[in-house]
């Protein structure tokens, strides 16, 4: 096979040799320290590579040393490969183990507040003993309970449907093979539920804290009170091809946000929801991203009132490809542009002096 | 006989890597693009392992073409070494066994970045446009949902107004490259940033031209022998770039688009854009002709006309 123009080729294979030496050894053991050691990581990752993937995850982390948008590329090119082989059966709120379910309109809740593990209440102090080597890392593991907590808790917005202060919903007949999905399908707009909530789950946390925190903060017209928030972890249920008996895939880690603000749809009285839900447990991005789902329909008064604006610039890989594409040489536009700019000049100015208004001729004709 | 020997070989990519239902997508696309011409066709876009913004939209299109007999030329503002070129070159291959080439007549499919070859491609051969933002309204409206409106009603009142305001202002179109064209009379489009130099080579081309944005998610055609005009308004023609006086310092050659090359005394020198036939004439190989002779004059006589200064 012939292969044309070597000279740009051995520059990038150097340049990935160069990058990688700056990089540990890549190991199966290098990787599963990184799967143990940084589950939040991993969780950004895949949530945002809309892959849910452990291993993957991590081994992608350690192939770009940390670059999360590089790790997210990789699992996204991945997914993009594989088939989709069969649709696992709908999730409800109430059927997942549940580890972590906070509400913050309700002082208690049915089935209570469960704090689970967070570092919200923690102390933010770099733990520079360890560094020390003085101390081993003997936080202790937390006192068993007496009683073993419920599993699985009743969604608080169904306490607010019985009361008439959200609007009941009924349960869509949808078969799976019909949801829209981001992934495969050409995007318009207005776009579907499905997309809106996809696209929500895949975004740059980054990306959608900053729509969304714009928002909170008084470029959106809602207060987002966090009804609730959820970690947890579902059974993929799956039916069996041939017996059409159900049965469990595996467990992922999932998590939801719903908030909620008054002003029901369509000027109705009541309340509505904003809904967010990722694979892994990415508490910021979904508190934002439920938001952004109440805000994104309104067109006014702010950019990221339109579900184009947040859907289109909150796309990780996207975003982050294209800003670094200005990398690329550009020395073909910028010539064209700067003889625009030669032109307009010649125009106007003898020298660095504006020229008479009135001009004569002008210097350039047909090549 | 067991399980194994009724499963296929481990194969860890498709053939061209992307799976079968996103080529079929994607040739499908391409034919409505095809049918209408310069209408910008969405599609679902898939992920590449190449960064998005770095040619994966003319890379789907090329990888939902290419074929253990194609011939493919790679090239990155007009040069085959540029190292995203031969980043994409790399992976095509690699993925798909094609051959490749710097000769732009030996191509069967042709991507680029930027330019389009000095040599005048013929019939059969396929040029993919690597796509930043397909929209030509995009500079009056931001919203894709609103250009899309526009579009369909072949409103383009706010592009003309654009364009006026820039003669009002400057006595002359100052759009530097991406110059809006008008598509087989109907729809304007952008014909991705390639130099205005380039654009009068889509008018009534032999070749078809496929332009494709991966991050954006729209694909748009030139079928062959279809009329492109850049926007002008009837008294002030549409101006390529003005090189003339510029000579290749490796070739010797005019009226061929170059790379301005700043010297350290504060003068420039000049070199062919075009790499491939830069490579033909310094090896003295056969060249074919080309857009524009050698004193510049376009091969379509007339399609191009003198510069007029508008008194305002």
């Amino acid at each position: 096979m012939y292969v044309a123009a070597r000279g740009g080729e051995e520059a990038i294979q150097h340049a990935e040799l160069f990058y990688q030496a700056l990089l540990g050894k890549l190991t199966p053991e290098a990787v599963q320290l990184v799967q143990r050691q940084l589950p939040f990581l991993l969780d950004k990752v895949m949530g945002e590579g809309s892959l849910y993937a452990p291993e993957l995850a991590a081994l992608a982390l350690a192939q770009t040393g940390g670059d999360v948008y590089e790790a997210v590329l990789l699992l996204r090119a991945y997914r993009s490969t594989q088939p989709r082989i069969a649709y696992a059966e709908p999730v409800a709120a109430d059927n997942v183990l549940t580890v972590r379910r906070i509400s913050a309109a309700f002082k208690d809740i049915p089935g209570g507040q469960v704090l689970g593990p967070t570092l919200d209440y923690s102390h933010r102090l770099l733990r520079l003993d360890i560094l020390d080597g003085v101390a081993e890392d003997d936080s202790p593991a937390a006192p068993a309970a007496e009683t073993a907590a419920a599993s699985t808790y009743p969604a608080v917005a169904d306490w607010q449907r019985s009361q008439g202060l959200l609007p009941s919903i009924e349960s869509d007949q949808m078969q799976a093979v019909d949801i829209p999905d981001v992934t495969t399908d050409a995007i318009l707009f207005p776009a579907p539920r499905a997309h809106r909530l996809q696209a929500l789950a895949r975004a740059d946390t980054g990306g959608v804290l900053a729509l969304g925190y714009a928002s909170m903060r008084g470029y959106g017209l809602i207060h987002p009170t966090v009804n609730e928030l959820r970690l947890g972890y579902a059974e993929v249920e799956m039916k069996h091809p041939l017996s059409g008996e159900s049965f469990s895939a595996g467990r992922v880690r999932v998590s939801q946000a719903e908030v909620i603000t008054s002003g029901g749809q369509s000027g109705k009285a009541g309340y509505q929801l904003g809904f967010a839900a990722t694979l892994g447990w990415n508490e910021v991005k979904l508190i934002a991203a439920s938001t952004l789902d109440l805000e994104m329909n309104h067109h006014e008064p702010h950019p990221a009132h339109t579900e184009e604006f947040v859907m289109y610039h909150t796309e990780a890989v996207e975003a982050s490809g294209f800003c670094i594409h200005f990398k690329l040489p550009h020395y073909v536009t910028f010539a064209s542009s700067m003889d625009s700019v030669r032109k307009v000049i010649d125009t106007f100015y003898t020298g660095d002096k504006p020229a008479s208004q009135e001009l004569e001729t002008m210097k350039q004709v047909q090549p | 006989m067991i399980l194994q020997d009724l499963a296929q070989p481990r194969q860890d990519y498709s053939y061209a890597f992307m799976d079968a239902y996103a080529k079929r997508e994607l040739r499908r696309r391409i034919l409505k693009a095809i049918a209408i011409p310069g209408y910008q066709v969405p599609y679902a876009s898939r992920e590449l392992p190449i960064a998005r913004g770095w040619g994966t939209g003319g890379l789907q299109v090329t990888l939902s073409l290419v074929g253990p007999e194609s011939v493919v030329k790679v090239i990155d503002q007009g040069a085959d070494d540029s190292v995203n070129a031969a980043n994409l070159r790399r992976f095509i291959t690699r993925m798909s066994g094609a051959e490749t080439t710097t000769d732009t007549l030996k191509a069967t499919i042709l991507q680029s970045r930027h330019r389009i070859p000095e040599e005048i491609m013929t019939e059969g051969q396929a040029l993919v446009l690597q796509v930043p933002d397909p929209e030509p309204l995009r500079g009056v409206t931001a919203d894709m949902s609103k250009a899309s409106q526009l579009h369909a009603d072949a409103d383009y009142g706010q592009i003309w107004l654009l364009l006026y305001e820039q003669l009002v202002r400057y006595r002359q179109y100052i759009q530097g490259a991406s110059y809006p064209s008008l598509v087989n009379g109907r729809y304007i489009i952008s014909p991705s940033p390639i130099p205005r130099w380039d654009t009068p080579k889509l008018h009534q081309s032999a070749h078809l031209t496929l332009l494709s944005a991966g991050r954006e998610k729209r694909l748009y055609a030139v079928p062959p022998y279809t009329a492109v005009y850049p926007l002008e308004f009837s008294d002030v023609p549409f101006q390529v770039e003005d090189q003339r006086g510029w000579v290749c310092k490796t070739t010797g050659i005019q009226n061929k688009f170059m790379n301005e090359l700043p010297q350290e005394d504060g003068t420039a020198q000049y070199e062919l854009s075009d790499s491939g036939y830069a490579e033909k004439l310094m090896n003295r190989g056969k060249t074919a002709p080309t857009y524009y002779d050698d004193e510049g004059n376009f091969y379509h006589a007339g399609y191009l006309r003198p510069p007029v200064l508008p008194t305002l």
